[in-house]
């Protein structure tokens, strides 16, 4: 696989993001050498191997079900850019993904 | 009016049913619907930098229980994904949701109906957490977002493309609804969007094997607009085969308002979710021990139930069914027959009297005012014959809602309800008709049967309910031939 300037800029829509010009070509530049090492992992014979589910070896961690730690609307809201007191407040926004 | 006849309808589901655990998915927030705006939240469900989700087990148990209601196949190996988009009422910027590995495999669910009896294959069900709210109308600039829903716990139902029309969609539908509550892992209201479905729909030629390309409808939430939603779909996409056109695979919108569909987003961004593994949760790792407690703990299923009310009890379908649509209805069924062996007796008073009074008074019927032992005895008098069933129904049972205390035989004697299955007493009562009405005598031994009502009326009135219908028609037409 190859990054070129078509994958940056649907990346860039999918990710929400403005980028300068400068950007999109260090940003080509680096993924581009992430998947270079990602072919250079790739050279190695894992079928014998168990893949990797998740970097910490616990499992099953989970909680009762009961409730806890919960804030009020008013420091909810506190970070907000824009709120009515009781909502936060957005730009309209349809449609949804 | 577009041709459709030559096609067949394909219809597949994706059913959320929330769950209705006290806590939320991945954090401890309420997960209760109805409170003001904002206040079920957390750190976590806000979507703030370094906070850490972590399961609900309940949901794990919820999951699995349904599992082995439709008869999957139970992952012991589960993992969560990250779904990845941006939308204000998703303040993570992702849902956690179960991508690669679903907890359910596999299982079916039966659906039956006035033209069909058939079994809807299920694809996989999967654990997922539920979006916020946004609320466009109330504010002319902005959209206003309600993060309480945001984190809820969900499963997601996925069946295969196995429906062929909107009521068996419909019947789908109320049968999931019937068994999420039998199972105790929801509400299943569709008001309040406990249970809603996306529908795929496509279209095939009649006979042809391949699927059609299919458009998926999101987030319909009443069984009228699926129906609506279906039927509208169905035009549209004949409309362009009819005319040499293709079905582009498309998600739309359905407008309640309006019954149309209109598509909710640009095709060539569709589904780039860019699912990957959820570095936060750990990997959910299921012993054979576990899964098989939560399935000896089941509850009767209502298909279990429906058998045996119709074997065993010899009761109809129709009454069966009836019984058999809530839990607690079944339940309280099941401990009356404990005490009778009198089954239709008891559906019908059932139907008839002790439902219709639960729902009047909002109660649950295992909060019904007179105990197992009153409700049988009632039955029994009137299968007794010693109170006329009309009578017992309109007078006597008001009367035991009245004394819930009292014996049912010793208040029907105390009301002089006591029907007399006397000879005399009935006889004599006939013999005054007969006398009293000549004329109706003639015109009855002449042809005019039907009058024979007319004396049983008489009859009956004059002896004040008491005479027991069965004795009197008998006899009344034996002294008038």
């Amino acid at each position: 696989m190859k990054i070129d300037k078509t994958l940056i800029l649907r990346l860039e829509k999918l990710a929400q993001l403005e980028l300068g010009q400068e950007e999109k070509l260090t940003l080509e530049h680096d993924l581009n050498k992430i998947l270079d090492m990602v072919d250079k992992m790739n050279e190695l014979d894992t079928s014998e191997i168990e893949p990797l589910k998740h970097i910490s070896k616990e499992v099953n961690q989970l909680r009762p079900d009961e409730i806890r730690n919960q804030v009020d609307a008013k420091a909810a809201l506190s970070n907000a850019p824009d709120h009515n007191g009781v909502h936060f407040k957005v730009p309209k926004v349809i449609p949804k993904p | 009016m577009a041709e459709t006849s030559t096609y067949e309808t394909v219809i597949g589901l994706e059913v959320h049913v929330q769950l209705a655990t006290q806590s939320k998915a991945f954090c401890a927030d309420d997960a209760a619907f109805g409170a003001a705006p904002n206040t079920h939240i957390s750190a976590i469900s806000l979507g703030h930098p370094g906070t850490l989700p972590k399961l609900n087990e309940k949901q794990v148990e919820f999951a699995i229980r349904l599992g082995h209601a439709i008869g999957s196949e139970i992952n012991a190996n589960n993992s969560f994904d990250r779904k990845n988009y941006f939308y204000a009422d998703l303040p993570k910027g992702y849902q956690l949701t179960q991508d690669r590995a679903p907890i359910c495999i596999g299982g079916k669910v039966a659906i039956k109906g006035s033209n069909f009896n058939k079994e809807i294959r299920i694809h996989h069900v999967h654990m997922e957490e539920d979006a916020g709210k946004s609320i466009h109308d109330l504010d002319p600039k902005h959209s206003l977002i309600d993060l309480n829903r945001a984190g809820v716990p969900l499963l997601e139902i996925v069946t295969e493309p196995d429906f062929r029309s909107p009521e068996e969609v419909d019947v789908f539908m109320t049968t999931m609804r019937q068994l999420v509550r039998y199972l105790e892992i929801s509400d299943g209201n569709m008001e309040e969007g406990s249970l809603r479905c996306d529908v795929n729909i496509s279209l095939r030629k009649k006979g042809a094997a391949e699927y059609g390309e299919r458009c998926e409808v999101k987030n319909v939430n009443s069984m009228r607009f699926a129906r609506q939603a279906i039927e509208f779909e169905v035009k549209r996409q004949a409309n362009i085969l009819n005319a040499g056109g293709i079905i582009k695979r498309n998600t739309l919108n359905f407008d309640p308002a309006t019954g149309v569909t209109s598509p909710l987003r640009e095709k060539e961004d569709a589904n780039d979710y860019r699912y990957f593994p959820a570095p936060d949760l750990t990997p959910l790792e299921l012993s054979s021990e576990f899964i098989e407690k939560i399935k000896t703990n089941l509850p009767p299923l209502p298909a279990v139930l429906y058998q045996q009310f119709t074997k065993d009890f010899a009761l109809s379908e129709y009454n069966a069914n009836l019984l058999t649509q809530e839990k607690a209805v079944a339940f309280f069924f099941l401990r009356l027959s404990e005490q009778s062996k009198n089954y239709t007796g008891i559906a019908n008073l059932l139907i008839n009297k002790v439902i219709p009074f639960a729902n009047e008074q909002k109660i649950n019927i295992s909060e019904f005012p007179l105990s197992a032992k009153a409700l049988t005895d009632f039955v029994q008098l009137i299968e007794d014959g010693k109170v006329s069933s009309s009578l017992a129904y309109q007078r006597l049972f008001p009367a035991l809602i009245e004394s819930p205390d009292a014996s049912p035989l010793a208040l029907a004697e105390k009301l002089n309800m006591i029907q007399d299955g006397d000879d005399d007493f009935v006889s004599d009562l006939v013999d005054a008709a007969i006398a009293n009405n000549p004329d109706k005598v003639k015109a009855y031994q002449s042809g005019k049967k039907n009058l024979i009502g007319f004396f049983m009326g008489e009859i009956v009135r004059a002896s004040k309910g008491k005479a027991d219908p069965k004795a009197v028609n008998a006899l009344l037409r034996d002294k008038l031939s």
